[in-house]
């Protein structure tokens, strides 16, 4: 799994991944994509290269992913967050705002929902669960070989 | 078209009940994870409509397709893969106890195992 | 706004725990808080659904059968006050025992969120996603301990209800296919008017998947080895909450939404119920271990539900809801009980045995009586006849499990924290309460059932 050709192929492909995962999470009402499936591609981008190189060395190089965890934590804080908080003012769960009367904030043609919220918010969770996951994979593997 | 879905969901199944049975626990993993599939492929069979985007103001000859159905295939493709992670987990948890993943070895380990305790330890 | 309480409550606790260490006793007495808040919420929701009416919001704003909709009646809500109430019983015993690993109190209170949002759903796509968080931590739940054999148990465990679930996804999907909406309400007033042939398939699905979850025979291989080897507060939120799940789906999914499907198979239906009845009690007699037996024992009172459903009309519907009602209290004394020693949990598990096996004054003997009433109502005297036989049978291997727990010698000296034992008590002492002044518990009971007459809302 280490050869060269794999080795550069995972670092070329780690960048262009997180991009697509944005313009997937940003597109999703009109095209294809939402949160779930940006947090699927994101962390495949990443699941590659705890694969190729190991944890020890992707974890050195990127050391933000060691709080994969508390990125699922945040990520569902914001999804509860975005359903439960309109209980609070007295309207039905999972109202959005802004309501179809009110005004919309626009950036460019990306519009600024909290529907948006929600969506970022799973796909922080998604991103976080996976790539927990295979980084306890990975350690527990490393533990059993030795 | 009903038919051919009908008949992928079917082979789906039986491919996937039939790894269920199985020795091996990954062919047991493979089995639901077919099995899963094949509820995910039925429930987009549910509403085969391909028309015009269901957003008002909607075209009054045309047809609409179904957004429900693409939600709720969404919806069952990630609760699964929840799932087969959990399950994964815990053959690999299975696997690291007793160094294997066949169904016969675990439950040779486990009859070592109640052979061994005293009687007063299986009362509960 | 109070109809969302529970569910936030729930749901916030949970993933606020979930990075704790749950092995610390601050934590498990705030998880304790938590679930208690939870559970107080979901009392005052059912005070007010008892006294009003059945409480009803849309995710959203959105009308009825576009959106999700969220809805308390007195069904639901006495169902998931049981069952939020053996969840707190099972997690207080838990942490007064000491819990053995971190991640208990969060699940507990996961479990608590997925049945919450499952009982108070009037959405059938919605009641699956729940449904499916209450088995994701069930599944983890069961691998609780470090023992070999659970998780074997585990696996076959998981195994089998992710299966169930496949099913009852198969079930949900058709029921969109043939009545085109996913709200409860418009499904049980469409469905008269669909195909029979679709109908009874919609129906086999669902009593499939709700049987492999409640466990009953003959889906209820996957019961015994996790109810024996799992610890006993675990197989007390298996019995006590999780079964909750199989009951609420055969009474809401059978007599509420597809109702002609229910008549026309209860034939079937009687002969699975008694089924389910001689095989439990009759297993429970020979086997070796108690948990063993307790667990035999839940296969055969799953099968007194069904036949209250076959049965039908106000007075099945009534026994059917008092039983499975009644029933996880009865578990969580069994199964809480078993574990201790010393002559206080001998008497709870002896009140726990009288009401299985439907001897006044309990409350399972309302339950028990109810059935009788309403078999003879139906003119059925084999029925009347197996009901006697099984609660003859129960109290029989009740009696053993007795025997080998609490009169053997060389235990007595032994005794379990004393907080543990009161706890035990404390519901026991509920149960003979009810059978001494069952009126509350009748006419509650006697309300969710009638829910299921009134049909469409």
């Amino acid at each position: 799994m280490t050869t060269v050709l794999t080795k550069m192929v995972a670092r070329l492909l780690l960048l262009p991944s997180f991009v697509i995962a944005l313009a997937m999470l940003v597109h999703g009402y009109i095209n294809v994509g939402d949160g779930f499936s940006a947090g699927v591609v994101a962390s495949s981008g990443v699941a590659l290269q705890y694969i190729v190189f190991g944890w020890r060395e992707s974890e050195t190089r990127f050391p933000a992913w060691r709080f994969a965890p508390q990125v699922a934590f945040a990520g569902i804080m914001l999804v509860l967050l975005v359903v439960f908080v309109p209980v609070a003012l007295g309207k039905p769960i999972l109202t959005h705002y802004p309501r179809s009367h009110m005004h919309v904030v626009h950036l460019g043609s990306i519009e600024f929902l909290t529907a948006v919220l929600f969506d970022v918010g799973v796909f922080l969770l998604v991103f976080g669960f996976i790539v927990t996951t295979i980084s306890m994979f990975a350690r527990a593997a490393e533990r059993s070989h030795s | 078209m009903i038919l051919l879905l009908s008949l992928t969901v079917a082979v789906l199944f039986g491919s996937g009940a039939y790894l269920l049975m199985k020795r091996d626990l990954i062919r047991v993993a493979a089995g639901i994870t077919l099995i899963s599939n094949s509820a995910v492929l039925f429930i987009i069979a549910a509403a085969l409509r391909r028309g015009e985007a269901p957003i008002y103001p909607l075209p009054h000859d045309g047809l609409i397709s179904d957004p429900l159905v693409q939600a709720m295939a969404l919806t069952a493709i990630v609760i699964s893969f929840g799932f087969t992670t959990l399950l994964l987990s815990l053959i690999y948890r299975l696997f690291v106890m007793h160094h294997s993943v066949d169904q016969e070895d675990l439950a040779d380990a486990e009859r070592e195992a109640d052979g061994e305790l005293e009687p007063e330890h299986i009362w509960r | 706004m109070i109809l969302a309480l529970p569910l936030a409550i729930a749901w916030f606790s949970a993933v606020l725990l979930a990075p704790l260490n749950g092995r610390r006793r601050w934590v498990g007495w705030l998880s304790i808080v938590l679930l208690s808040a939870s559970f107080a919420a979901l009392l005052w929701l059912s005070v007010d659904v008892l006294r009003d009416g059945a409480n009803q919001v849309v995710a959203g704003g959105w009308e009825p059968g576009v959106g999700i909709t969220l809805r308390a009646d007195e069904l639901g809500i006495v169902f998931a006050v049981v069952s939020i109430g053996a969840l707190l019983v099972a997690l207080v015993y838990e942490v007064i025992n000491g819990v053995h690993e971190s991640f208990f109190p969060a699940l507990v209170l996961f479990m608590a969120t997925g049945l919450t949002g499952l009982f108070l759903t009037g959405d059938v796509f919605n009641f699956y996603v729940f449904f499916e968080i209450s088995m994701a931590s069930a599944f983890v739940l069961s691998g609780y301990g470090r023992e070999q054999r659970q998780l074997r148990a585990a696996l076959i465990f998981t195994v089998v209800n992710l299966l169930g679930s496949v099913i009852f996804l198969s079930g949900v999907t058709a029921l969109y296919h043939v009545t085109g909406t996913l709200d409860m309400g418009q499904i049980s007033r469409l469905i008269g008017e669909r195909t029979a042939s679709s109908s009874i398939l919609i129906g086999v699905l669902f009593l499939v998947a709700f049987s492999i979850k409640l466990g009953l025979f003959p889906f209820h291989f996957w019961l015994p080895p996790i109810y024996r080897d799992s610890w006993p507060s675990v197989a007390t939120i298996f019995a006590g909450a999780l079964a909750n799940i199989g009951s609420y789906g055969l009474i809401r999914f059978g007599a509420e939404l597809l109702e002609p499907v229910l008549r026309f198979g209860a034939p079937v239906l009687i002969i699975l119920g008694a089924g389910s009845v001689l095989y439990g009690s009759l297993q429970a007699i020979t086997v070796r271990t108690s948990s063993e037996a307790l667990a035999y024992s839940a296969v055969g009172n799953a099968g007194y539900i069904l036949l209250g459903l076959a049965i039908g009309g106000s007075a099945g519907y009534f026994a059917a809801v008092l039983f499975a009602l009644v029933n996880p209290v009865n578990k969580v004394i069994l199964f809480l009980a078993s574990d201790l020693r010393g002559w206080l949990a001998g008497a709870a598990f002896a009140i726990g045995a009288f009401s299985v096996a439907g001897i006044p004054p309990s409350a399972g003997f309302f339950g028990k009586l109810l059935l009788f009433q309403a078999s003879i109502d139906d003119g059925n005297p084999w029925l009347v006849a197996l009901i006697f036989i099984g609660g003859a049978l129960s109290f029989l291997y009740m009696l053993r499990i007795y025997q080998r727990g609490f009169w053997a010698d060389g235990k007595t000296d032994l005794f379990s924290p004393f907080w543990a034992r009161a706890l035990v008590l404390s519901v026991a002492l509920l149960v003979v309460a009810l059978g001494f002044w069952p009126e509350p518990m009748l006419s509650i009971s006697r309300q969710a059932a009638d829910v299921l007459l009134l049909g469409g809302h």
